[in-house]
């Protein structure tokens, strides 16, 4: 039977083949949608790595919003080039995510949700009165990265969709090959038992701040993609909602096993598509329909389907033993 | 030698003093019991030795030094490892993979992020062997949860082994076993190599008279005793307060 490892890496290999595919047969609109969603899974990848030491953060909006204010600001307010902007914004994600962290991961469970939203909470305000960036009103005009030196055009939407997908599915891998390594393999022995660690001479509180600062990196890097997609920005990119759809999207995809991010969403941006060109009240049937999935499966769909293939695999064995026995 | 010495320490929860002045000094190569009736404070005084607690009076010192202020960690990275009383393992992991994360902490490469754990090869070599010191070698690759009770207790010592100890404190580890696990963990106990200094604390008699060169005896909080396992046995003190006059033999009718 397959192992785990080999089902979710089959599950991200072909969310990656569907993404690209859709992209190339997909008109405008749908092209939108494919750059969104894959914004949404970078997102939720980067809240998956944070879960991955038992930290369940309810502000990492914030995160993202760094990327975005940081992003937006060194274009537009200051002129630099974007692919300059890039990667100080990804740089600013992980140093504010290290200045947070530094007495945020003190604390776990219910008090770390309350921190991160608070510190979350703080930017919004901010952003909501910032002079700079037009307040609530928000501001347009973001640029692109340039890419035309290798014959990338970023403002094309396609070229833009099938970008993101790429740099969702490189995030991807190495942080799949973080989770194996003996350093990944500290973080889920932390989410298991931090004492236990503690009590082995890990220092449980530097990769707490580790996972965090490199979460922050990420969250930042989708929130940098996030303002040239919808080339605006205002402090709703950094509310609450947005911590609350990446939370609902690594749930329903399966918390802990990274591509259930991707795959919650991918179907929480199909989803809303679909219900709010169809009905009136379409969160209401949008909260239904999450409500179901995590009454049917409480792991979410990733994790239900890494403990059927273990069931699968737990109804083979047997059998096999009494093959052997018979031949014996 | 002295590995580990305590002077006066105290920790009190509230107005209830747990330990009261404890002094010991326990040394290189030993095996020391600490026994004494429920709420005598054993485990609050393991508590103290490992970093778990931090003392309200007193220090403790480890070769010399002055670790009174030195948190979990530091005290397992200078030596001293412990095993708890409830198993304190990572479920979701295999025997192989709890051993080889222990191994990967201690020798310093559990930071790698840039390799597959499988790559360690020493630290899963190392947990290979720690398995077979402690007879778990056919459960290498089940999932803690899936293990038996006793197994579970068994993996809680090779964890503790894992650290490359100076000093080993063994919480309880017979406690909820079957006669059978018992004997086993006995066996085990014994192997330890005698560069390390064990304290165990223990409700079985019969195997802290066994095992123990030395024994202590902690009743409210404070040292009732301590001496060879025969001076135990013979005190009088202990007799009347904690094996009871019946206990060890002894039927001689010692009017108080």
């Amino acid at each position: 039977m397959a192992s785990r490892a080999f089902v979710r890496r089959s599950i991200g290999l072909a969310l990656i083949v569907g993404a690209v595919v859709a992209q190339s047969f997909a008109g405008f609109f749908t092209q939108e949608l494919i750059a969104e969603a894959a914004i949404l899974a970078i997102f939720a990848l980067s809240l998956d790595l944070l879960a991955t030491c038992g930290l369940i953060s309810f502000g990492h909006a914030g995160l993202l919003g760094i990327g975005c204010y940081v992003f937006a600001g060194l274009t537009v307010l200051a002129g630099g080039s974007p692919n300059l902007a890039f990667p100080v914004a990804i740089v600013s994600g992980g140093a504010v995510a290290f200045m947070v962290g530094l007495f945020a991961v003190r604390t776990t469970g219910a008090f770390f949700i309350m921190v991160t939203l608070a510190v979350a909470e703080m930017l919004y305000a901010w952003g909501f009165r910032s002079k700079m960036f037009n307040g609530a009103d928000g501001m347009g005009g973001i640029p692109r990265i340039d890419l035309t030196a290798v014959g990338i055009d970023l403002n094309n939407p396609g070229t833009f969709a099938l970008t993101v997908i790429v740099v969702c599915a490189v995030i991807w891998l190495l942080l799949e090959l973080v989770v194996a390594s003996p350093f990944g393999r500290t973080l889920a022995a932390i989410r298991q038992n931090p004492s236990r660690v503690a009590a082995l001479g890990g220092h449980v509180y530097f990769y707490r701040l580790a996972a965090f600062t490199a979460s922050g990196m990420v969250a930042a890097l989708a929130g940098a993609f996030k303002v040239q997609h919808i080339n605006f920005i205002s402090p709703d990119l950094v509310s609450w909602f947005v911590s609350g759809d990446v939370l609902i999207a690594v749930v329903i995809g399966g918390i802990g096993t990274l591509v259930g991010g991707p795959l919650g969403a991918t179907l929480l941006v199909l989803l809303k598509e679909t219900l709010s060109s169809n009905l009136g009240h379409w969160y209401l049937f949008l909260g239904m329909i999450f409500a179901f999935v995590a009454l049917l499966m409480p792991k979410g769909i990733v994790g239900y389907l890494l403990d059927l293939n273990d069931r699968l695999a737990a109804r083979k064995r047997p059998s096999e033993c009494r093959q052997t026995e018979r031949a014996t | 030698m002295i590995a580990l010495e305590t002077r006066s320490l105290c920790k009190s929860f509230g107005s209830l003093a747990v330990t009261q002045d404890v002094s010991l000094a326990f040394e290189v190569g030993w095996r020391y019991a600490i026994i004494g009736p429920n709420g005598a404070g054993k485990t609050t005084y393991f508590n103290l030795l490992a970093g778990n607690l931090r003392p309200d009076a007193g220090s403790i010192l480890f070769s010399g030094r002055d670790i009174t202020r030195l948190d979990v960690t530091s005290r397992a990275r200078v030596g001293i490892a412990r095993s708890f009383q409830r198993n304190n393992l990572f479920p979701d992991f295999t025997v192989r993979d709890n051993l080889a994360l222990a191994c990967a902490l201690r020798a310093g490469t559990a930071r790698v992020f840039w390799r597959p754990m499988r790559q360690l090869t020493s630290a899963h070599a190392e947990a290979d062997d720690l398995a077979a010191q402690v007879g778990l070698t056919e459960v290498l690759g089940t999932a803690v949860r899936h293990l038996s009770y006793g197994s579970q207790r068994q993996l809680e010592v090779a964890l503790a082994l894992a650290c490359k100890p100076q000093v080993l404190l063994l919480d309880e580890p017979t406690s909820g076993m079957s006669p059978e696990e018992t004997s086993r963990m006995r066996v085990l106990i014994a192997d330890i190599p005698r560069t390390l200094t064990v304290i165990v604390v223990e409700h079985d008699m019969d195997i802290v008279l066994d095992f123990a060169d030395r024994i202590i005896v902690l009743d409210y909080g404070r040292v009732l005793e301590q001496g060879t396992p025969a001076e135990i046995r013979a005190s009088e003190v202990v007799r009347e307060r904690y094996l009871g006059k019946s206990a060890l033999g002894y039927s001689g009718g010692h009017a108080p």
